[in-house]
């Protein structure tokens, strides 16, 4: 297991295209976050936490981590590797679980990074500024929710990836459920129900509130969603696990 | 030693493999001969594990692919060369297969060596040539010094001395007490290398044996004759049944012996410029044993051609 574990760490490292994608994930929020840090905050303040506010760009990097999961699976389709990798290593469940365990460390990883490229150039700006603000203040919640809905994020990609087994068709479905899909279905079913159904999104009802500060009395609780989230994406995750040991490499 | 035992692969309704079975023996190269569309390729990856069979089974020296714990270091395997990530360097592409079996970076440099690619093996996939690739494949394929190995078309777009290197490989494999096993178009090639066939159609065993049994039963046999009385001959060795097709110095006799038509010539005084048997090539042998068995086949005879291939 621990070779094939640093056989797939391996591929993710030596393919430009993980590469770039997990770069984007961390510095394009990062250069957000620093230049609010440099330009925002005229009152004097910071309304909340630094650390909440990476709330606020975490659902970016959490969609690009996702790329990143399709990409580990699906690459090895579109360039043929997958059939070495199962030859190499023919129990299935082996090769997916060192596939999860890779993909978790990633997020792992790049949740560490965000934290730090966003928050220690955004320290010394702010104290340059001479801007008052908290740390970490009563929000710390939200570091967690930070770490597992990219960890869940990078996991529903690997899952969709494996079960599409091409890029586009999986990065499709990964990026346009949760921008579009979600919102119109869940968005029209609030206004015929005339209630919160959105509350039910499993994306953006549930993971990405993972990183929010405020929840209304009408939302699910934290814990609630992060249940709510996990089982979703456990869902697809054990599709795949079927899928990718059942069919004909 | 591989053992095929009745395997049997159905996609849908169309069968691909058809209760095959047939046995790679150590120390010698088996060629594996089959029409396009025969099952050859797929009996190799359900050989690998990569196709689940729906019936029988693949065993190498009496156990499962799956049952290895290091599988590369029992079979090495080369079934496409372009299985590789075009923008990994070559070096790169071996060492995330040997580090799935316990290998380590030194044989990656061992097995590069050996197939010529030292100087190549910080260079991206995507920048080699067919026969680069074929390479690569091949070393991927002996990166566990493998007891077993299985080429699909190793041949496949490479240049005359690209061919007869494979050639080499493949011999001093099996010299070495390697059980290989090779699918190959190119027959001629297969003819020189090979020690046993197996020959299959729409997925169905053909032939399975020796090469020089396989010519027996199915190469064409005749005896060539040059001399000035070939007309006189001819006539004589119709009344024993054969048959001659006239050449430019001679003819071709069928349907009898080197020795029959000599005691003939001497029986009645004819001058012999030449008398020979002569055999079929492996192709024409391959043609004709698998010519039931082509699933698809060209209809316009009207080209100058002829028919297209299946």
């Amino acid at each position: 297991m621990i070779g094939v574990l640093r056989s797939e760490i391996f591929k993710l490292r030596t393919t430009r295209a993980t590469k770039v994608v997990i770069a984007a994930a961390i510095f394009l929020p990062a250069i957000i976050f620093v230049l609010t840090s440099v330009f925002s905050y005229k009152n004097g303040k910071v309304d909340g936490s630094l650390v909440a506010s990476l709330g606020n760009f975490a659902p970016l990097t959490a969609l690009l981590l996702g790329v990143v999961g399709v990409l580990c699976s699906t690459q090895e389709y579109s360039q043929g590797t997958i059939r070495i990798t199962l030859v190499a290593t023919p129990h299935r469940l082996t090769v997916f679980w060192a596939k999860i365990t890779t993909v978790f460390l990633v997020a792992l990883a790049s949740s560490a990074a965000l934290v730090v490229v966003c928050l220690v150039p955004s320290k010394l700006i702010l104290d340059y500024r001479d801007i008052s603000y908290d740390l970490i203040g009563p929000d710390i919640r939200v570091l967690f929710g930070v770490v597992i809905l990219f960890t869940l994020m990078a996991e529903l990609g690997l899952a969709l990836g494996l079960a599409f087994k091409s890029s586009p068709g999986a990065i499709s479905a990964f990026l346009i459920w949760p921008s579009i899909l979600e919102g119109l279905i869940f968005g029209l079913l609030s206004l015929a129900f005339d209630t919160n159904v959105m509350k039910y999104a499993p994306v953006q009802g549930n993971g990405f509130r993972l990183v929010f500060v405020y929840f209304s009395e009408d939302d699910h609780t934290w814990l609630t969603s992060l249940m709510y989230f996990s089982v979703f994406v456990g869902l697809f995750v054990a599709l795949g696990a079927v899928l990718f040991s059942r069919r004909d490499a | 030693m591989i053992n095929v035992e009745g395997l049997t692969k159905s996609y849908g309704s169309k069968k691909a493999v058809d209760n095959l079975s047939f046995t790679v023996t150590a120390g010698r190269v088996t060629g594996f001969l089959g029409p396009n569309g025969s099952g050859k390729s797929t009996t190799m990856r359900c050989m690998l594990g990569l196709d689940r069979v729906d019936a029988g089974s693949v065993t190498f020296d009496g156990k499962k692919y799956v049952d290895f714990a290091l599988p590369l270091t029992k079979v090495g395997s080369l079934l496409d060369a372009g299985d590789a990530h075009k923008g990994r360097s070559a070096r790169n592409h071996l060492r995330w297969i040997a580090m799935t079996n316990g290998l380590s970076a030194s044989r990656v440099d061992e097995v590069l060596r050996m197939v010529g690619m030292s100087e190549v093996a910080k260079t991206k996939v995507g920048k080699f040539s067919l026969g680069m690739r074929q390479r690569l494949g091949l070393a991927a394929a002996l990166l566990g010094d493998p007891e077993v190995v299985i080429l699909d078309e190793p041949a496949n777009g490479l240049d005359p001395e690209g061919i007869r290197w494979t050639r080499d490989v493949m011999r001093h494999l099996a010299d070495e007490g390697r059980s290989v096993l090779v699918s190959s178009h190119q027959l001629v090639e297969l003819s020189m290398v090979a020690d046993d066939l197996v020959v299959i159609g729409q997925g169905k065993l053909i032939s399975s044996g020796p090469i020089a049994s396989f010519m027996d039963q199915h190469a064409k046999t005749w005896v060539r004759v040059v001399s000035p009385q070939i007309d006189a001959l001819s006539s004589l060795a119709s009344q024993a049944g054969a048959t001659a097709e006239r050449t430019a110095t001679g003819a071709d006799f069928f349907s009898i012996s080197a020795q029959q038509l000599g005691d003939i010539a001497g029986a009645n005084n004819i001058v012999l410029h030449e008398l020979s048997p002569q055999t079929g090539s492996l192709e024409q042998a391959f043609l004709d044993a698998t010519d039931a068995s082509v699933e698809y086949r060209g209809q316009d005879t009207s080209s100058p051609w002829g028919a297209p291939p299946s």
